[in-house]
């Protein structure tokens, strides 16, 4: 499911100041950190160049996907702070690091504790509309998003954070069209944003089955800001869906050249596996388990992948479901509802998997994989009309979908039984 | 076209709303000193600040003060150190922008055009600013791109109406360089008529009726420019710009006199150096050569009076100097200089009129080809080329590019009109001659 990362990458959305001349080959938040530098220089005693810099840090975390800028970011902010003490801009500064480290709760706290000191800040209700959607409460994600529609109407952040939403709540349709809105906006300039907006529209695509078309919006994207991370990796969720796999795995070794994350690793590995190429697929999973678990107590962990991974090639649902437990405690979204529930399923748990699972398709999420757990988990609680239903869905929305060919299968297995049931009826 | 053109857009078009709210020149002192009080009473007020930002702004363009820039710039300055990241802060960034027009620093313009964008207000308004700036660095199609954007699905009917007025004034001046002067003067005729519908202020209606003048008396439609020129002051009672061009209309008439008072009434209101220039122009014509001295050191003192204004008038100075066959190196350097922060097509055709009166005629004639590129039908860049050609001995194409400046409008020039018939009459001398030497030859 990608809703996850879709909420984690529109963190930064709003923050992009890019505003190289067309002739300069540095990216954006180069140029933005060369600027910065030299307001520092020229006036060392205010706080807002410092401010600059540290936004320019969090801007290059997402066109590099590399976290040690956020080092530099905060020591940047010390400074800032030093000269001005909590001044304003340089809180959002903070919290954006916070919201890219995933420290949801902790920042949503801030955000709205800022949000009443300056209710006037389009992007603090943004940062609450983040945070929120982190942590899985939707309502006060759709509220804050709402104000900032309100208040400046088309405002670009406003209109990504009203996409991610909109697709959370399955309205496919509303959420292509606000992407397109805001993408109409960004100045050719905006090479990352650019190509970032493209590649959420090229998920979304992809989730409705249009492979073709995900595709497209990725070649545009990928030329706008070549090489980019994010694009690879949708691409090769594209050669996925298509069962390319050895493309998708040289698109994920290119991908994972520069600062590779822990769900690039596991994507590798995935695709490693998918092409037959088993050793290095072995080696691929080893090396995504050997960091990612050190991290699961962390906020920025990839415990989604890991239970997924140990419900699957790991062939461990405790170690899953526990997992998946202590990831629930920390926030109740709609990716990490379904993870659980896929858990607690594994572990023979149904009751308890088809509450889980019902919280999130309750939210109005149309993806795929939803479907196909909420069809599994409805058939082991021998509700055969109603896992036909779900499966349907899943196979509908998405026919090359991770999940489709398990989907189809789940299908064919029920619907003798639906015969048999309608029989005996 | 009237090289001051590009500047007098941006000055109007800056944006919509708050801008045009602001017009009013009788009421921008009273914003002030409210503003002023505003941010005193609320020194976290970034709106404020980015408020009263723009109305400096507005007041140095009614008063061509360079300090009102200066305490414009102070204003949003402070404004963007409360707030630069959001997309409230894009107010104070496009201002930054016009400021940065304002002071013919085109790519900071455009680089504060780009970060206003980036903010994602949903006003489209920068663009407008991004695409003035491109087009004075002579990007015309990036300009024309620009320009393209300002339309907005979210607004009011009259806010969008004021971005149609934005495109509109824009996309005129871009149809006018391409060569297409009835193209360009049905939109600038379009964007009146939206000034006037959505009850601009005065000023801002009477700078689209004056700028419809220049381009109608480019085209040379003297009589129904000058209309223009008076339904302008009618709107706006002693508007300089319309005061300066009416009198270029009466200089153009033989009506001297008329045209003194008038060049007299807008220098009283905002004293360009163009209007001081073509003043002592008719003081030269009327051979009074103590007054046209008056009116040519004025120029100068002028062009030097600050370094904004040293900034502002480069191009206008070297092309003064040149016309008056003064300071022709320093003219030339002057030309130079501007070329590299400005490329378009009038900044190439000053800098061939200097290379020209500096007698380096190749390098003129190249810098000629570049102003004519975009094939715009401006009589001053057909007589300038005209010339330059003459003096190659290229007398055919002379003859055409002379004639065609005559054809454009026959009044264009106070003296140059004059000079352009003089040139073609010894050409056809020339020709005669030479046609008469052949034919002896042959006998």
């Amino acid at each position: 499911m990608k809703v996850f990362q879709l909420a984690v990458l529109l963190l930064f959305a709003a923050s992009v100041v890019s505003a190289q001349a067309p002739r300069n080959t540095a990216t954006p938040a180069q140029q933005k950190i060369s600027w910065a530098e030299a307001a520092i220089k020229a006036h060392p005693d205010k706080s807002q160049p410092y401010n600059d810099l540290a936004l320019a840090y969090v801007q290059r975390v997402r066109e590099t996907a590399d976290p040690s800028y956020y080092l530099q970011a905060e020591a940047t902010l010390q400074k800032s702070f030093q000269i001005t003490p909590d001044n304003l801009e340089g809180q959002k500064a903070r919290l954006m690091i916070s919201l890219g480290r995933r420290e949801f709760a902790q920042a949503l706290s801030l955000a709205k504790t800022l949000n009443k000191k300056a209710p006037d800040d389009v992007l603090l209700y943004g940062f609450i509309a983040d945070a929120a959607i982190g942590l899985g409460d939707y309502r006060e994600a759709e509220e804050a998003a709402q104000w900032m529609l309100d208040m400046r109407p088309g405002n670009v952040p406003g209109l990504l954070r009203g996409a991610a939403l909109r697709r959370l709540y399955g309205d496919a349709h509303g959420a292509k069209d606000f992407f397109s809105q805001a993408y109409q906006q960004m100045a050719p300039t905006q090479t990352e944003e650019l190509a970032w907006t493209l590649t959420q529209m090229a998920d979304l695509q992809l989730s409705t089955g249009d492979v073709d078309g995900a595709e497209q919006l990725l070649r545009s994207a990928l030329q706008h800001f070549p090489s980019y991370y994010a694009s690879l990796e949708e691409l090769a969720k594209v050669q996925t869906a298509r069962q390319h796999y050895s493309e998708a795995v040289e698109l994920l070794r290119q991908r994972n050249q520069n600062f590779p994350t822990i769900a690039s690793r596991f994507a590798l590995a995935q695709a490693l596996d998918r092409s037959g190429q088993t050793p290095e697929a072995d080696g691929g999973y080893r090396d995504f388990v050997t960091n990612a678990r050190p991290l699961i107590d962390a906020s920025d962990n990839a415990n989604e992948h890991l239970i997924f991974y140990y419900l699957g090639r790991g062939q461990n649902p405790t170690e899953a479901l526990r997992i998946a437990r202590l990831e629930i405690a920390r926030r109740h979204d709609v990716n990490t509802l379904d993870a659980y529930a896929w858990a607690l399923c594994s572990n023979a748990q149904y009751e308890l998997a088809q509450k889980q699972i019902a919280a999130a398709l309750a939210v109005g999420v149309r993806e795929a994989q939803v479907f196909y757990h909420a069809g599994v988990i409805t058939a082991k609680l021998h509700d055969a009309a109603s896992a036909a239903l779900y499966l349907g869905q899943s196979v509908e929305l998405n026919p090359s979908s991770d999940s489709a060919a398990a989907a189809r299968e789940a299908l064919q297995q029920l619907v003798p039984a639906s015969a048999t049931l309608r029989g005996e009826k | 076209m009237n090289r001051k053109i590009l500047f007098l857009l941006l000055l109007v078009g800056c944006v919509a709303g708050p801008v045009h709210l602001l017009a009013q020149q009788n009421a921008t002192d009273d914003l002030i000193k409210n503003l002023q009080a505003r941010v005193k009473g609320y020194p976290e007020d970034h709106a404020g600040y980015a408020a009263l930002g723009a109305a400096y702004l507005q007041k140095g363009r009614e008063t061509a003060d360079a300090a009102d820039y200066e305490l414009a710039k102070g204003a949003l300055e402070k404004s963007l150190d409360l707030l630069s990241n959001d997309p409230s802060a894009a107010f104070a960034s496009t201002q930054m922008a016009v400021l940065c027009m304002v002071e013919h620093r085109f790519e900071d313009a455009l680089t504060w055009a780009q970060k206003a964008l980036a903010l994602g207000s949903g006003d489209p308004s920068p663009w407008a600013i991004a695409g003035d700036a491109l087009a004075d660095m002579g990007d015309y199609k990036g300009a024309s791109e620009a320009y393209g954007h300002l339309t907005s699905t979210y607004g009011s009917e009259d806010e969008k109406l004021a971005y149609s007025y934005q495109r509109d004034s824009r996309m005129s001046f871009l149809r006018f360089v391409a060569g297409d002067t009835s193209g360009a003067i049905q939109f600038m005729r379009s964007a009146v008529r939206t000034a006037v519908e959505t009850h601009m202020p005065a000023e801002n209606i009477a700078w689209s009726q004056y700028q419809l003048g220049e381009e109608l008396f480019l085209a040379g439609e003297t009589s129904v420019a000058e209309n223009a020129y008076l339904a302008a002051l009618d709107n706006c009672p002693g508007y300089y710009r319309a005061l300066a061009s009416l009198a270029k209309v009466r200089a153009s008439q033989g009506r001297y006199l008329d045209a003194i008072k008038l060049y007299n009434q807008a220098i009283a209101k905002v004293p360009y150096p163009e209007y001081a220039a073509a003043l002592g122009d008719i003081y030269r014509q009327l051979g009074q050569p103590n007054d046209a001295k008056k009116q040519y050191d004025l120029v100068e003192f002028i062009a030097y009076l600050s370094q904004v204004n040293r900034q502002i008038h480069n191009r206008d100075l070297a092309l003064f100097y040149a016309d008056h066959d003064l300071k022709l190196p320093e003219a030339l350097a002057l030309a130079q200089n501007e070329l590299e922060v400005r490329r378009d097509i009038y900044t190439w055709d000053v800098l061939a009129w200097c290379l020209f009166k500096n007698d380096k005629l190749h390098e003129a004639s190249e810098a000629i080809s570049h102003a004519l590129e975009q094939g715009t039908k401006d009589p001053q860049l057909f007589f300038h080329a005209g010339m330059i050609y003459e003096k190659l001995g290229d007398f055919l194409k002379a003859q055409e590019l002379l004639q065609r400046a005559l054809a454009t409008n026959p009044n264009f020039h106070l003296a140059y009109a004059e000079t352009a018939t003089q040139t073609l009459d010894r050409i056809n001398q020339c020709r005669s001659q030479i046609r008469a030497q052949e034919v002896a030859n042959a006998d």
